[in-house]
């Protein structure tokens, strides 16, 4: 994500809007902080906006989606080792068509948490973040100052498995090694059961239910959700007795059990499926840290059905043709 | 300056001691505390708690007057009212910005109908202010004709003078708790250091807003414009939730037989808040939600109230998931039509 890649990114899609692709969805800088955001371009007059620096945080995976419905032609993206498994898993499931998408896969060392750069500076002052080796450089109107990366590092990042897209169309960057570490979810199981329920309760209550987590989260793509169904009992044709007793799972009572049953019956859909985006947790106005939910709910495919979700058969679908695992021991 | 508003000198940390005194005489008092990473409003019972090192708190104190679940009846085979909640009440260190947004729910629940759960929180509601020495950077209150020492919707307001406290006294509920302290007058050497930092606020506000646009929004209602600035939109609510002047509710009942008929916060950024029985909704379209708010905000609010309903506080912008910015949707929007 230095500056050298950037400059072969821009290369890469004015390459490819003159060929076949008819949009690429790239990052762009906000106006006024230099917070990045997802941008659909469209022309090469376009490419110098691009940006890509360890502020390029969003996961594209659902906007591609979007733009796959309402376009007709081939859509490019760029794509971080976890935004590129989001859209394999999508491929698998069915939302993506591959054959429409030219993936410029990036190897990422990182990102930065927005939260934790905006406490060091102000964002107004910023002029330009960028990394060179492990160093972050942030320019500002007065000066240039550098920071370890581990210092401003997004949480969840320290966790990545995959920080090099592993699939591609083209492939940006040095090759990362990741590793899986459940130390962190290790020490919440430590905790007695007290404890644990007294801390998530805690978090929970923080919760205003704004569905921030859910509208970011890639593999919440139903048009219909369990906690506000809008099309599922209600036709021009229902009657109204139907229409009273429309399902609803949950009301909008805020409060700390029915959150606690919103977020669990929300993560619990993404066993075996959730590729570690961290867009949940990033989205999240009450920092609520919904991250731990879900690597618990990983670590427990692992355990119990030795599951990544990196395959090409979806989880769910694995479920049938695995061979019948040995109870292990104390389960 | 308005001349009914009484200004004196209190030696020492004025909401601290105020939040004392009120617990003492059995008021409940909510005021700022650290909580984690962030500023939060709550209700204390030891004036410790209180925290007050902060730009502005994570969600404004709007839920102390119009909660995010409210009871409205309880129901069995007959009805039964849920009292109203009138329990005295200080609301203290609240930004100039909020205050500005608590005049502006005013004005949606006890202009014509009043609403009487609003009504009866408000009325036994003081507020007590606390000025903005230093600005954030999404902050841009004073480009919506506001000033980051506002005293309206206040019953007392406090400048932190350093040394000392800058008491503005804008009511007679003001007065009264005033009369349970020892102050003194200002004097000339205050009245410039009081005046100094306020411009210092004002001048140190970089972001801006072009909010008198009531004509170009009636012109561009169908501009392509509006799905541009959408794309990135998640279609969640924190925007409208942490608003201090989003007031939108819903009414729900929570039990078949027996329950509670309640209303909760809503969102005009949710498919299902204009979903009609007919199935037709006619914001189905995410770019269609989104632009409603700012339609809202600087257009319809304008013509049914007279007022633009934002107070520029910025918690929309900070804490946007996907970078819409207000103010760079407003600001562009001129720019948009110019071109």
């Amino acid at each position: 994500m230095d500056e050298n890649t950037l400059k072969k990114l821009k290369e890469k899609c004015r390459e490819m809007l003159k060929e076949d692709v008819e949009v690429i969805i790239v990052y762009t800088r906000k106006e006024s902080e230099p917070k990045e955001i997802l941008t659909v371009i469209e022309s090469p007059d376009e490419i110098e906006k691009i940006t890509l620096s360890p502020l390029s945080a969003n996961n594209p995976a659902k906007h591609l989606i979007h733009e796959l419905k309402n376009r007709s032609g081939k859509i490019g993206v760029v794509a971080k080792g976890c935004d590129s498994r989001a859209i394999k898993q999508l491929i698998n499931e069915g939302k993506i068509d591959r054959e429409r998408v030219h993936i410029i896969g990036i190897s990422c060392p990182g990102i930065i948490d927005y939260r934790k750069l905006i406490t060091k500076f102000k964002p107004s002052e910023v002029k330009k973040v960028t990394l060179s080796g492990d160093t972050v450089l942030v320019q500002t109107v007065n000066d240039e100052q550098r920071i370890p990366l581990d210092k401003l590092i997004y949480e969840n990042c320290l966790y990545c498995t995959h920080p090099t897209p592993q699939e591609y169309d083209s492939l940006l960057g040095e090759v990362r090694e990741g590793r899986r570490d459940f130390s962190d979810i290790e020490e919440l199981e430590k905790m007695s059961q007290e404890e644990r329920w007294n801390y998530w309760i805690g978090e929970l209550e923080k919760c205003i239910r704004c569905f921030a987590c859910r509208n970011a989260c890639p593999f919440c793509y139903c048009t219909e959700c369990l906690v506000d169904p809008t099309d599922l009992a209600i036709s021009p044709m229902s009657p109204a007795e139907e229409k009273a007793s429309y399902p609803r799972f949950l009301g909008k009572t805020v409060n700390a059990q029915d959150n606690l049953f919103y977020h669990l019956l929300r993560v619990i859909h993404h066993a075996g499926r959730c590729v570690g985006c961290g867009e949940c947790e990033r989205a999240c106005p009450m920092d609520i840290p919904l991250r731990k939910l879900e690597r618990k709910l990983e670590k427990e495919v692992i355990e119990v059905f030795g599951y990544i979700p990196d395959g090409d058969v979806p989880f769910l679908a694995r479920l049938d043709i695995l061979p019948e695992k040995e109870t292990t021991s104390g389960r | 300056m308005d001349n009914k508003i009484k200004a004196m000198i209190y030696d020492g940390n004025f909401l601290r001691d105020v939040a004392e005194k009120l617990l003492e005489k059995g008021y409940r008092v909510i005021a700022p505390i650290k909580s984690g990473n962030y500023f939060i409003f709550r209700e204390i019972d030891n004036p410790e708690r209180i925290s007050l090192n902060f730009i502005n708190t994570k969600k404004s104190a709007k839920e102390f007057l119009f909660p995010q679940n409210e009871g409205l009846i309880r129901y069995r085979e007959w009805i039964e009212e849920i009292l109203l909640d009138s329990k005295k009440r200080a609301i203290i260190g609240i930004r100039p910005c909020d205050a500005k947004a608590i005049t502006l729910l005013d004005e949606v629940f006890l202009k014509g109908f009043k609403d009487p759960y609003y009504e009866a929180r408000r009325k036994n509601t003081i507020i007590i202010g606390y000025a903005c020495n230093e600005t954030g950077d999404y902050c841009f209150c004073s480009s919506l004709g506001l000033s980051p020492h506002e005293t309206e919707g206040m019953d007392i307001l406090v400048t932190n003078l350093g040394d000392r406290n800058y008491l503005e006294v804008i009511t007679d509920k003001g007065d009264e708790i005033i009369g349970l302290f020892d102050v003194k007058e200002v004097t000339d050497e205050d009245g410039k250091r009081k005046h100094e930092l306020e411009r210092k606020a004002v001048e140190s506000t970089t972001r801006k807003i072009v909010s008198d646009m009531k004509d170009v929004l009636v012109n561009n209602f169908n501009s392509d414009y509006w799905r541009k600035v959408a794309f990135n939109c998640i279609g969640c609510g924190t925007c409208t939730f942490l608003c201090p002047t989003c007031f939108c509710f819903d009414m729900l009942d929570e039990g078949e037989k027996e329950g509670i008929r309640y209303r909760a916060w809503d969102s005009c950024q949710f498919p299902l808040y204009t979903l009609e029985s007919s199935s037709h909704n006619p914001r189905r379209e995410k770019w269609q939600r989104l632009r409603n708010r700012f339609y809202d905000k600087f257009l319809y609010t304008v013509e049914s109230k007279g007022k633009v309903f934002c107070v520029g506080c910025g918690r929309c912008i900070s804490d946007c998931p996907a970078g819409v910015d207000i103010t760079e949707v407003m600001n562009g929007l001129l720019k948009e039509v110019s071109e």
